[in-house]
């Protein structure tokens, strides 16, 4: 399997063999790999990569998967303005 | 803090736990605001035009589409519901402040209680190319074809045989588009098999214990190389194959959207039988943090139905904790206690197994009451799991015993061989003459004393699983009545080809009947004459200027 040609990370483009030569490395939480490469920083926030990151984790450390966090996950989700912040304090009572 | 909205209940998602959810608890006097990303209240069910399975409380035998407008029909009715679409929850925060972007405003909220009904997203497959245009998720291509009606290639590949990529498969056939064949990495085929059966009938070659390796193409897919694993998962050399396909559906299974819940920091466990990482929850659908609850996949994956429930309990719990009077509190309970019940028997089946050992591991006891009533299987259906066929002990136990019953005229013949909660066939027959034996986990059978073959099962059961013979039509040829979901629709007197239940052309039949009126709704019942010999054979038809099948 040509590891450069497997997509995990769809928004953000990144390839198993990027994942892999980091985790390799030793950057085993899906928390760095992601400040690392950007991958969950994306549009889909991590739910395409989120699992698949942990499972190759797991696999190359030999830990089991339950013991892998995925991503933090912080507000707001999804893209919201200044205007649409500003225009929610104005409400009326 | 004077532009914190009050609210007592905020539902997020309006699918078919946010739906009943919200129902449940606005029923009872509770002020309810339901939040739904989408234009359109329904969720995932507005594209199911399938009938659903389980028990016709929960719409059993009804298509997921009429299910989804039902319900929202009655939540445009409730006075105490607020519908906010196109509408999206941006944060949930440690005070239980809930941020939502409406209208393009973001609005706070400060709710008395919160029943979070996110969903699932699907899960994506690591191969070769799988960045290729034409790699497709199946609620994409459901999306495409049953939303917008656009049609997503023109001969696809299959990837995942649980019940999704099953019936994703036949809506795809329905359209018109030619599914080359249906892979599944596991030695079994995942869904139920009455659905793998009705691929089967129409030739789709269904390739348990296969992968896919690579998607090929240069600017869009062009055909997929899969191979074969063994036992252990791993690819068997030599086993490489070349699939000509225009797309490829990944069908993997889902992983519960828990966004939100992360962010107001629930707990939550690693549980791979309910789909990956859920948030843990007690048996009122109330998690780690008071107040807060959780309703349909994003506790974990299931059925559609078992998501109403699901929003049931917890809208009630809501409900009971809000409207304190004791008249309330009594009929709430009581209402509680029915819709566990009810849940606790939808899984009591041999399908419900893995939901159940995935409930355990959250330490919930998953058969508090029908724990003496787990079915096991029936009888070996070891060769249907892998083929979508019938084997023929299989068809013998649901066949008469003497071939004597088919001279006293039409019967009804149920092939349904594998034990899943489901009853449509059993309240639909006028003449009571199909039993499940006193739980909706066991296999049905026919009373042929009692059957008059009138045929009214055929077009109700969700599996298209009934059929009606009659042996001694004349001398010479049998009567076969088939369910036919498909266009064009047979005409009297026309001469179809009939398939068995391999999909492969056996005879030639002559319409003799077709019933497609309000009863039927849309699943067309056909009558066709055929030589006697095929009687037990003749399980499909083509119909000429149809979609090729296969």
């Amino acid at each position: 399997m040509d590891e450069n040609k497997v997509i995990i990370c769809r928004c953000e483009d990144v390839t198993l063999a990027e994942i892999r030569n980091l985790i390799k490395q030793g950057f085993t939480t899906v928390e760095e790999i992601k400040r690392l490469v950007r991958s969950g920083m994306g549009p889909c926030q991590g739910k395409t990569c989120g699992l698949l990151i942990a499972r190759e984790i797991a696999e190359i450390t030999n830990t089991s998967i339950e013991k892998i966090e995925i991503q933090n996950m912080r507000p707001p989700y999804g893209g919201v303005t200044f205007e649409e912040v500003i225009a929610g304090d104005t409400i009326e009572e | 803090m004077n532009n914190i909205e009050k609210a007592e209940l905020i539902v997020v998602g309006g699918g078919p736990a946010g739906l009943s959810a919200a129902l449940a608890a606005a029923d009872y006097g509770v002020n309810v605001i339901l939040v739904e990303e989408r234009e359109f209240l329904g969720g995932q069910l507005v594209k199911q035009t399938h009938r659903f399975f389980g028990s016709e409380k929960e719409y059993a035998g009804t298509r997921g589409i009429d299910i989804s407008k039902f319900l929202v029909e009655k939540i445009k009715e409730n006075e105490n519901i607020k519908i906010l679409t196109s509408s999206r929850v941006l944060g949930i925060y440690n005070d239980k402040i809930v941020t939502i972007l409406a209208n393009n405003k973001m609005i706070k909220y400060s709710p008395k209680a919160l029943i979070l009904a996110t969903g699932a997203s699907e899960k994506f497959l690591a191969f070769e190319n799988n960045d290729l245009p034409g790699v497709f998720g199946a609620g994409a291509v459901q999306t495409l074809m049953n939303l917008y009606g656009v049609l997503p290639s023109k001969k696809i590949l299959m990837v995942g045989s649980g019940n999704i990529g099953l019936i994703v498969s036949y809506q795809l056939l329905q359209a018109g588009v030619k599914v080359a064949c249906i892979i599944e990495a596991a030695p079994r085929i995942g869904g139920y098999s009455v659905h793998a059966s009705k691929l089967a009938r129409m030739g789709v070659p269904i390739l348990t214990s296969h992968t896919i390796k690579k998607a090929v193409g240069k600017d869009k897919v062009e055909g997929a190389i899969i191979c074969q694993l063994d036992s252990s998962w791993r690819e068997i050399k030599d086993t490489e194959q070349f699939i000509k396909c225009d797309a490829i559906c990944l069908s993997v299974g889902l992983s519960p959207l828990t966004d939100l819940l992360k962010q107001a920091n629930v707990k939550t466990s690693y549980v791979p039988e309910l789909g990956g990482y859920i948030p843990l929850r007690d048996e009122n659908m109330e998690t780690s943090i008071k107040n807060l609850f959780v309703a349909g996949d994003v506790s974990g994956i299931e059925e559609a139905t078992s998501a109403i429930i699901e929003g049931q309990i917890a809208g009630l719990n809501v409900a009971k904790r809000i409207k304190k009077d004791i008249d309330n509190q009594v009929k709430i309970e009581k209402k509680i206690a029915e819709a566990k019940d009810e849940l606790e028997l939808l899984r009591a089946g041999p399908v419900g197994e893995k939901v159940r050992n995935g409930l355990k591991k959250i330490g919930l006891d998953p058969l508090k009451n029908y724990g003496e009533k787990v079915s096991t299987e029936e009888f070996d259906i070891s060769f249907l799991m892998k083929t979508g066929i019938p084997s023929k002990e299989n068809l013998k136990k649901k066949l008469p015993l003497s071939e004597d019953v088919f001279n006293k005229g039409p019967i009804a013949i149920s092939e349904c061989f594998q034990q899943f909660p489901c009853d449509p066939c059993v309240k639909s027959c006028p003449f009571d003459a199909i039993s499940e034996n006193g739980s909706i986990n066991n296999i049905p059978y026919v009373n042929f004393e009692k059957c008059t073959g009138c045929g009214i099962c055929v077009s109700k059961c969700p599996g298209l699983a009934m059929f009606v013979v009659q042996k001694n039509y004349t001398d010479s040829t049998s009567l076969v009545t088939l369910p036919y979901e498909f266009l064009p629709k047979p005409v009297k007197n026309q001469i179809v080809l009939v398939l068995n239940r391999e999909g492969t052309e056996i005879c030639e039949g002559t319409v003799k009947r077709v019933r497609d009126g309000k009863i039927q709704d849309k699943t067309t019942v056909v009558t066709i004459e055929i030589p006697k010999e095929y009687f037990l054979e003749a399980r499909n038809i083509k119909v000429d200027g149809g979609q090729k099948h296969g």
